[in-house]
């Protein structure tokens, strides 16, 4: 099923894990708070095309890892806020320590090939 | 796992309601936007120009909701539902087309549909009983491989043994062969079963009750039956009331203690149900004079056994086949057993036999080749569709669709129009084997009336699911080829509409000759069948068999069962009616037309097969056939059974060519086993006569005196008056034996055995000619489709030859002569196959029994070959004028402006 795992994995599951790590340190947020939030962190490195961050809401919705509800906004307007959930939380645990992990054996391995190809 | 059961579930319910999520997505696609736009403007934009960055930042917004949909719903089912809502606006936008193939396909589905549910009722259904797939029937063979219903008979100390000593069956059950019963109001038929056999079978009573178990036990203890449903309303009108009443069988009397469920039609293999069953032990009082519960050579019973479950039959095979061996080696038997089978029981008995299969076969071929063309017809007509709508599917192609999402598309449509086409030939089926059924029976047994043979013919699931397959395969199968084309289509040009114009041979118009051959082929192969059939009819009507049969009557009656005792009653009662002034003769010998014997026959070591058949002295002249050389039987030859023959004119020609066959001696082998050979030596050469069968002379025939196997038959001849002889054949037999009376029968040869005859050529030829004209049909419909498309697709080329000067004589053969090549292909092919099949069936009629299906038309009987050929050219032309009509008044202008 196209849940998703296909070839674009790595980006996706970025994409899920910053949204996952967005909620967890603020807390509510709404799609362009989200959006707005990510962009600012990476200092603009990331260009996001901010429709696709509702693709990942959803696909965390529907993996319960976030809830969402409607609610009023900062200028009163009726807006979609989302919250991370306790199974979300741990997920999240999950994920980063996995991308830690990710990072440091792809980081040795670029360190390793540094060192060859100097020798 | 979890998770992705967590995904599903969102997803289905997201299916479910999916208009909510999708205005709710829109608010806030609207929302981000606003805030998007808001911060544009606090940076200093326009509003306008603020709210365009925003959807730029944003993205392509509908692709995001695509996406959502996607990921919220089951996208499998919903594009499904989106193609098949498609497919149901495009067949509707087109009723005639969608008519003209849903008929096309309701006939050839529904003809093999017919078939299949007779195919079903005969050899697939199980009994009507509950659980039927763990009851199983005995089939024994022989060490000298005797095939037929006899390896379902038993002898009731086999079974008792079987039913003592076995492990691996739950219970087993004895039904004999059914006996005639004399009652008050005529002959029934009863059969006799084990005290176990409602019960194992698990069939209970409508009223009141089955059998118990004690009833099966002492000898004439319990005079009890239980009727069939058929009988209860064919005698007593459904009254509850029968119940405790009596009815005197032959000179006991009987309680009906029960009547069995409607649905219940029996045990037996291809007969009619029984009136009644009684149970075993009331032997002696329903078949007097025999004792079958103890008489090994009484081999008359059907062994069925209910096993544990569906999976233990190879146990209990094996601990059968065991124990029978056993039982052999410590009885004395006719003819040793060396296997048992258990098959599973189904309406009619020895499906395995090779006859039976080879005519299903044969059968099966005929109407698949009536749905090949069907097919055929579709797939033109698709393919003609499609190219109709090769605009319509390059707009969608350009517009992004995926190649696959277009032949998902167009399957959907040809697999719906092959369901709705399988639904039509469905009701079409169920109609027709009605009539068919109704038809079969008028002529087999003259009426349609009461004769239950149990045979149901009402569509159950197998039915359904056989249509269903049938349908999708079809769908499919021939709504893939177009859909394959046309799916890769060039766009520019497609959308601009040049697809197929200006002399530019299209790309799939070979396909689409192929495709045209082989429905005229078909046609072909089944018209000329039919043709040849319907000419062997014309002559079966008027063949005559080459004897007189004009007063010729067969006399039978109940002699017993001890074969010895019989055939001395019987001879006494013959006597007595060859001594009658009233007749006009009588003899005895077999019965022509009803069943042949081919022993293998020796002469000088050379073996072949020829009809053997007895006869006593008086039986050639009553028969009128002529004794062309040498002389008849003497009587006391004939009573005697003396090894002398009579040969007939064939039969000399074909042994002693060119020698006086008189006194010349050969060989049968009498039981096929090598066994008994027996010398017989010519005495007289007979006319030759259709004997075996009315189809042709018998290319080899002798005639024996009567040993050692007598399965001779009284013939009589009846003067003028017909009611004087009847009563003073009566009054005859009753001089012999006053209870021979009440079984005494006497057909006429000219209404049974010779009408039968005339009748199986008529059947033949209805069913070949129901095909052909089906064939027929849908081959011109075809025709007519093809035709009508490549003249549609050449209005404009048509145009510019006429404006440059081209006549229309020009056009229309430039047309008729494109479409009809591959129907000259086509037939052509038919021809050959139709030849080849029939010389095939044609060598078959080396063996002396089998019937000439032409009567005597040379296999390749010009007058039908060159007819049904000169038949269907007409087909063809007809069906290709009326398009060609239409491409002569094309008018230049308006071809040339035709956008």
């Amino acid at each position: 099923m196209a849940t998703g795992d296909s070839k674009a994995d790595i980006l996706q599951g970025t994409l899920d894990l910053m949204v996952l790590q967005t909620l967890a340190s603020m807390g509510r947020l709404h799609g362009y708070g989200i959006a707005r939030r990510i962009e600012q962190v990476s200092e603009d490195a990331i260009a996001l095309n901010q429709g696709t961050i509702y693709a990942s809401l959803l696909r965390l919705q529907q993996r319960k890892w976030i809830s969402a509800g409607w609610g009023v906004s900062d200028n009163n307007r009726k807006a979609k806020y989302y919250a991370i959930t306790r199974a979300g939380q741990k997920q999240l645990e999950t994920e980063a320590r996995s991308w830690q992990r990710t990072v440091s054996v792809v980081g040795k391995v670029l360190a390793l090939s540094g060192r060859s190809t100097k020798a | 796992m979890i998770e992705s059961l967590r995904v599903l579930r969102s997803r289905i319910a997201g299916f479910l309601l999916r208009r909510r999520p999708e205005r709710e997505f829109d608010q806030e696609i609207e929302e981000h936007l606003t805030l998007l736009a808001e911060e544009n403007t606090r940076r200093g934009m326009t509003p306008a120009d603020a709210r365009l960055a925003a959807r730029r930042s944003f993205g392509e917004s509908t692709r995001f909701k695509e996406t959502q949909r996607e990921l919220r719903g089951l996208p499998r089912i919903d594009t499904f539902v989106a193609d098949l809502r498609y497919a149901f606006r495009a067949l509707a936008k087109n009723p005639g087309f969608t008519l003209v193939a849903v008929l096309t396909l309701a006939i050839g589905i529904g003809v093999n549909t017919t078939l299949f549910t007779a195919y079903n009722a005969i050899a697939l259904k199980p009994l009507p009983v509950p659980d039927p797939n763990t009851v199983v029937r005995f089939e024994r063979w022989f060490e000298h491989g005797m095939r037929g219903d006899i390896q379902y008979g038993f002898s009731y100390p086999e079974y008792e043994y079987l039913r003592d000593h076995g492990r691996a069956f739950k219970s087993l059950i004895a039904a004999g062969w059914p006996v005639p019963v004399s009652s008050a109001s005529g002959r029934l038929a009863g059969q006799m079963v084990s005290g176990n056999y409602f019960q194992s079978l698990e069939v209970g009573a409508v009223l009141g009750r089955t059998f118990l178990p004690d009833e099966d036990g002492a000898p004439g203890a319990h005079p009890v039956i239980v009727l069939s449903h058929n009988f209860w309303k064919r005698r007593f009108n459904l009254d509850p009331r029968v119940l405790g009443q009596t009815l005197k069988l032959n000179d006991t009397v009987f309680t009906i203690v029960g009547v069995t469920p409607e649905e219940f039609t029996g045990t037996l293999s291809l007969e009619r149900v029984p009136d009644f069953w009684a149970p075993f032990a009331m032997q002696a009082q329903l078949a007097p004079g025999l004792d079958w519960l103890h008489d090994l050579e009484r081999q008359r019973l059907v062994i069925l056994a209910r096993l544990a479950g569906s999976t233990m039959v190879n146990r209990a095979q094996a601990e059968a086949t065991v124990l029978m061996r056993q039982f052999a080696s410590s009885h004395q038997e006719r003819e040793k057993t060396v296997a048992l089978t258990l098959q599973r029981v189904t309406y009619y008995g020895n499906t395995d036999d090779l006859k039976f299969q080879a005519l299903v076969a044969a059968l099966m071929l005929l109407v698949g080749l009536v749905l090949l063309i069907a097919c055929a017809n579709l797939a033109n007509m698709l393919l003609a569709r499609a190219a109709s709508r090769q605009r319509e599917i390059a707009v969608r192609l350009s517009l992004g669709a995926g190649r696959g999402r277009i032949i998902r598309q167009l399957l959907t449509e040809s697999t719906l129009l092959a369901l709705l086409g399988g639904a039509a030939g469905l009701l079409l089926s169920i109609w027709s084997a009605k009539l068919l059924w109704i038809q079969v029976q008028q002529m087999v047994f003259g009426s349609a009336g009461d004769i239950d043979t149990g045979v149901s013919l009402a569509p159950d699931s197998r039915v359904f699911l056989y249509t269903l397959a049938v349908s999708v395969l079809t769908g499919i199968a021939f709504g893939l080829s177009p859909a394959l084309q046309f799916s890769r289509v060039d766009l520019t040009s497609a959308i601009k509409q040049e697809g197929a114009t200006f002399g530019r041979r299209l790309s799939h118009s070979r396909l689409r000759s192929f495709l045209v051959t082989g429905q005229v082929a078909a046609s072909m192969l089944l018209l000329v069948i039919a043709g040849l059939l319907l000419r062997g009819l014309v002559r079966s009507q008027d063949a005559q068999p080459g004897f007189q049969t004009r007063g010729v009557f067969v006399v039978s009656a109940a002699f017993g069962d001890n074969p010895a005792q019989a055939a001395a009653l019987e001879k006494r009662v013959y006597e007595r009616l060859s001594t009658l002034g009233e007749l006009e003769g009588a003899a005895m010998g077999n019965i022509p037309m009803t069943g042949t014997w081919t022993p293998p026959i020796l002469v000088n070591g050379t073996r072949s097969r020829t009809l053997a058949s007895t006869a006593s002295a008086g039986y050639l002249p009553l028969l009128g056939i002529p004794i062309v050389r040498g002389r008849n039987f003497t009587t006391i030859e004939s009573d005697r059974g003396a090894p002398v023959a009579i040969v007939s004119a064939n039969t000399a020609r074909l042994l002693w060519p060119n020698q006086d066959p008189l006194g010349k001696r050969f060989t049968l082998d009498m039981d096929f086993t090598g066994k008994i050979m027996s010398e017989f030596e010519v005495v007289g050469v007979a006319a030759d006569v259709r004997f075996a069968n009315l189809s042709r002379l018998d290319p080899a025939h002798v005639y024996l005196t009567g040993q050692p196997r007598n399965f001779s038959q009284i013939v009589i001849r009846m003067p003028g008056d017909r009611e004087r002889g009847l009563a003073a054949v009566r009054a005859a037999v009753a001089g012999v034996d006053r209870d021979l009376l009440q079984s005494l029968a006497m057909f006429s040869f000219e209404e049974g055995p010779l009408r039968i005859q005339r009748v199986l050529a008529q059947a033949y030829a209805m069913f070949a000619m129901i095909l052909a004209a089906l064939a027929v049909t849908l081959a011109g419909v075809g025709i007519y489709g093809v035709m009508s498309y490549l003249v549609s697709q050449r209005v404009k080329e048509i145009g510019v030859f006429m404006a440059l000067g081209a006549n229309s004589s020009d056009v229309l053969k430039s047309v008729i002569g494109q479409g009809l090549r591959p129907v000259a292909a086509g037939s052509l092919l038919g021809l050959v196959c139709a030849a080849g099949l029939s010389k095939v069936i044609n060598a078959t009629l080396i063996f002396p029994g089998s019937a000439d299906f032409l009567y005597g038309l040379s296999w390749w009987d010009p007058v039908t070959f060159f007819g049904i050929a000169a038949f269907l050219a007409l087909v063809a032309m007809v069906a290709s004028a009326i398009p060609a009509r239409r491409a002569v008044k094309v008018d230049p202008m308006v071809a040339l402006r035709y956008e």
